[in-house]
């Protein structure tokens, strides 16, 4: 006790004396510890905020799905993307009564994720079905103000062909030769006057020849999540409704994604004015300046049509007349869109008001709404096309990842319809199914009975599939190869939700701390029940976003490597100095009986001192910043950011755990770069002692 | 001096007051190719109580052969032992509890500790004893200050002192651990003659009270003739050891 009295005192009058080293060497540990601190604390709390964000949003705590599957589940992107293979969970009743026994789970909730596709109406297909209405009525100024627009469409249509027509080969230019004459004849004055004569062939015509030809009405594709829709609403906190209604029990339908319907459905004229917006007002990007904006602002004006095809003859006068003060008077509708839509860094928060309330209510500013029906397409596993009519009741979002594409990016389907559109079927089930059918007389099955057929409700062909030991997803196939194209009935019975199969599964904890506990519990009775499953946690399911957070650790983990090899070095280089300025100390202080375990001691206890109280100062000062960050929030700068942050912005908080890594990182690093020359000094001879000097 | 009687005189036959041989010591340094032979051949025996001065000029190798007394380094052949211990035979831990213990050192440049003030100098050695109490240290510690005449300076650094006041505080530091032999290596010689003097006679004053052996090397014959023995030591060798001829 008494001798590390004497080797306290001598390291800490060491390091006082010496107090340029000590000083730069406490800074760096200084900045090392803060950088500790302020890093795991952030990465801690983007863990958490993360967890919070994944876990109420979509994954739940755990997700199980086939131990077949050849991809890894994938729910923000990754693989999944592109329809991963990630096997089938073929009766989720069965999983979800054995997984809810377990005392830590609170729900199991089916999922499903698939692409569909959708082909909204063009603006061309649009003005054609409201010419006929037109003809139907006998409103010659409308038909004369329809006629325009579609001609204008055409001559669009036109314009662009023949600039393809220029680079094309020649094969092609047949083609286009022959789209070409069908344009000249919808323009000629000749085809509008037969329309009065023979008005059903001449609209014949324009849906059979010109609607092809439009310039819009791309495939839409949509992510969509099948799942049990009453419960995700229920179990998934951040779960949020901004429009519309949830959909009823037992029917079919479509929450759509606000992200998706900002993203996808909007005009895109609408979509770039508000980044260029969301630019300039948010992130404080100038249109003369940021290059992307000024290439957006750029191209902008030369979308008109976009706009001018949505707007009626009278509605375009009305707008002309409103927009006049702005855009100045005696222009024409094309004229004022495009004046309107030439943007600048002064004019963009007038432009984008006048653009909302003057033009927006006269557009089609969505291509779907509330309460449209979407025919939704799929290609099913075995290659053909399924198709079923879904209404759209409602747009949700996650709470506080509003402005996240990732977390938006998916709508949500009842299962049912989910199950319809995924349908799997091998050409020898194929065969399997239609024996069945034969013998029980499908030909004349009509479509309740078929609905009963499918989802069970007790009917003796249920009891068939059974013996036949086939599983829903195959029925659910066959229901495709029976009827590609038939009217769906808009309602389903609700116990079909858990009867049949779903994809994956999201399992929501009690107790979240649990996780790992509850992991192994599922993972022991999928294998004790044989449900073949395999579990991962939120993190991994999430796919490549949600393991950002594990690269981000490490980006972090290397530069604190990186930081601390480099105060190792100059603690080190400064302690073999301060031992060379020290030699006739030691010298002495070994003459005197000192063992080199004590002059060790001494310079070990110099740094141990000296990190302890530098890294408690930059500890404090890191959980300060952290505290200060925590106070004002770091601002998300980019999508992926906010769906990382699980909101618009990350509020960090220090944990004791921060800190005492910190500190502990400090202790080894103050222990290995004194090693050396505590080894140096302690082999300093006690003969130099003696060597006399003046 | 004469001294050549002395060139051919045997080492006397051990006794028990005998606490330092020196049997046929051999030491040689490599000074970078070439190999320097600073003792060749020395025998010697120290008794308790003594008061010794080894003489010579620059180089004869008298700080090394009291670093072979203090244990602060081997013969290259030849034996020397302390208080029974053969020092060839011991590593450096052993040695190393051997100063500690049974040493004492004084040092021509005072060699004290910077960081350190009066008080805590001198009670750096009977820390690391480490036999001592508290209540034990702080009297032996303030007893000897006082008796090498700095009660007065005990919370000073050594920076405050004169160059006196510090080779009083050595002198204290190498007593306060009781050491049978204390070795200084010209403890006068960063000193003026009036200094030295006083630090001769505070040396002389403890090899009266405490019994303890004292051997210090020099060249200023003043200093020398107040030796009970003088060792003289030419080229490696000794040349003279014998009591002074005249007072002692």
């Amino acid at each position: 006790m008494a001798r590390f009295r004497i080797m306290r005192l001598l390291a800490l009058r060491n390091l006082l004396s010496h107090k340029v080293s000590s000083a730069i060497v406490g800074g760096i540990i200084v900045f090392g510890t803060f950088l500790v601190v302020l890093g795991t604390s952030i990465l801690d709390t983007i863990d958490e905020a993360m967890a919070r964000g994944i876990t109420a949003s979509l994954a739940g705590h755990l997700q199980v799905y086939s131990a077949d599957a050849q991809d890894d589940l994938a729910l923000f992107g990754g693989g999944f993307m592109g329809n991963a293979e990630i096997g089938t969970i073929p009766d989720f009743a069965v999983v979800r009564k054995k997984l809810e026994a377990i005392d830590n789970v609170e729900a199991v909730i089916p999922m499903g994720m698939s692409l569909h596709t959708d082909v909204p109406a063009s603006e061309l297909d649009l003005a054609i079905t409201r010419l006929r209405q037109a003809v139907a009525t006998g409103d010659p100024g409308e038909i004369d103000s329809l006629a325009q627009q579609i001609r204008d469409m055409a001559a669009d249509i036109e314009e662009e062909q023949n600039k393809t027509r220029a680079i094309a080969r020649k094969e092609e230019q047949v083609r286009i030769d022959e789209r070409l004459e069908i344009l000249r004849r919808v323009r000629s004055e000749a085809f509008w006057q037969a329309l009065s004569r023979t008005p059903e062939e001449e609209l014949t015509y324009l849906d059979g020849k010109l609607a092809p030809l439009s310039l819009e009405g791309e495939m839409l594709w949509m992510r969509n999540l099948g799942t049990d829709l009453d419960r995700f609403a229920e179990r998934f906190d951040r779960f949020e409704l901004v429009a519309g209604e949830l959909v009823p029990t037992g029917r079919r339908g479509l929450l759509l994604a606000e992200r998706f319907c900002e993203d996808q459905l909007k005009n895109k004229v609408a979509r770039d004015l508000d980044q260029i917006f969301t630019a300039v007002t948010e992130r404080g990007q100038k249109i003369a300046q940021d290059p992307e904006t000024k290439d957006k602002a750029r191209r902008l004006p030369g979308q008109y049509r976009r706009v001018t095809y949505d707007i009626s003859p009278e509605d375009a006068a009305l707008i002309v007349e409103r927009l006049a003060p702005l855009v100045g008077v005696g222009k024409n509708i094309e004229e004022t869109i495009k004046t309107l839509l030439t943007v600048t860094d002064e004019n963009l928060a007038a432009h984008h008001k006048a653009f909302y309330e003057q033009v927006a209510p006269h557009i089609r500013l969505y291509k779907a709404k509330v309460g449209d029906t979407l025919t939704l397409r799929s290609y099913t596993k075995s290659g053909y096309i399924k198709s079923l009519n879904v209404r759209i009741w409602g747009i949700y979002r996650f709470k506080s990842l509003e402005k996240s594409d990732l977390a938006g990016a998916q709508n949500l389907l009842d299962i049912v319809s989910f199950r319809e559109l995924y349908g799997i079927m091998t050409k020898e089930k194929q065969e399997e199914l239609s024996a069945i059918r034969k013998e029980v007389g499908a030909a004349a099955v009509n479509r309740d009975d078929a609905e009963a057929m499918l989802f069970g409700g007790g009917d003796a062909l249920e009891t068939r599939a059974q013996q036949t030991d086939m599983d829903d997803a195959e029925i659910f196939g066959a229901d495709g190869a029976l009827a590609v194209a038939r009217a769906e009935s808009d309602g389903f019975d609700p116990t079909q939700v858990d009867q049949g199969l779903a994809l994956n599964a999201a399992v929501i904890l009690k107790d979240p701390d649990r996780l790992d506990e509850t992991r192994a519990q599922i993972a022991a009775v999928s294998k004790a029940e044989g449900l073949n499953l395999q579990v991962v946690d939120w993190q991994q399911a999430s796919g490549i976003v949600g393991q950002l957070i594990i690269v981000i650790r490490i980006v972090l983990y290397v530069a604190i490597f990186i930081i601390f090899l480099v105060a190792l070095a100059i603690i080190n280089n400064s302690m073999v100095m301060a031992t060379l300025e020290r030699i006739d100390e030691i010298g002495t202080m070994r003459a005197l009986g000192a063992q080199r375990s004590f002059v060790m001691g001494v310079f070990l206890l110099e740094t141990l001192i000296l990190g302890a109280f530098a890294g408690l100062v930059g500890a404090v000062a890191g959980a300060a910043v952290v505290g200060l960050l925590g106070h004002a929030g770091i601002p998300a700068p980019n999508d992926i950011m906010i769906f990382v942050f699980s909101g618009p912005r990350l509020f960090p908080a220090v944990g004791a755990s921060n800190v005492i890594f910190a500190l502990a990182v400090i202790f080894l690093v103050s222990l290995a770069s004194t090693f050396y020359p505590a080894r140096i000094a302690a082999r300093i001879s006690p003969v130099v002692a003696m060597q006399s000097k003046e | 001096m004469a001294a050549n009687i002395w060139r051919h005189w045997k080492p006397r036959e051990s006794s028990m007051s005998d606490i330092v041989q020196l049997n046929n010591v051999v030491k040689e340094y490599a000074l970078g190719k070439t190999v320097v032979r600073a003792l060749r051949g020395v025998s010697l025996t120290l008794a308790r109580g003594e008061f010794i001065a080894v003489a010579g000029p620059s180089g004869s190798g008298k700080t090394t052969l009291l670093n072979l007394i203090g244990c602060v380094d081997k013969a290259t052949s030849g034996t020397v032992t302390l208080d029974g211990a053969e020092t060839n035979t011991l590593d450096d831990h052993a040695l190393t509890e051997l100063r500690l213990h049974k040493l004492g050192f004084v040092f021509q440049s005072f060699n004290l500790i910077q960081v350190l003030n009066v008080y805590q100098n001198v009670e750096f050695p009977i820390l690391l004893q480490g036999t001592s109490t508290g209540g034990e240290r702080h009297r032996m510690v303030e007893e000897i200050i006082d008796r090498v005449g700095l009660k007065e300076y005990l919370r000073h650094r050594p920076n405050e002192l004169s160059g006196g006041q510090r080779q009083r505080v050595a002198i204290a530091r190498a007593l306060v651990g009781k050491p049978m032999v204390v070795l200084a290596d010209e403890p006068t010689g960063n000193l003026d003659s009036k200094t030295g003097q006083s630090i001769i006679d505070l040396m002389k004053q403890m090899n009266r009270e405490e019994q303890t052996t004292f051997i210090f090397s020099t060249h200023d014959p003043r200093v020398m003739e107040q030796a009970q023995r003088v060792i003289e030591l030419v080229d490696g060798q000794i040349t003279a050891n014998g009591a002074q001829p005249a007072k002692a």
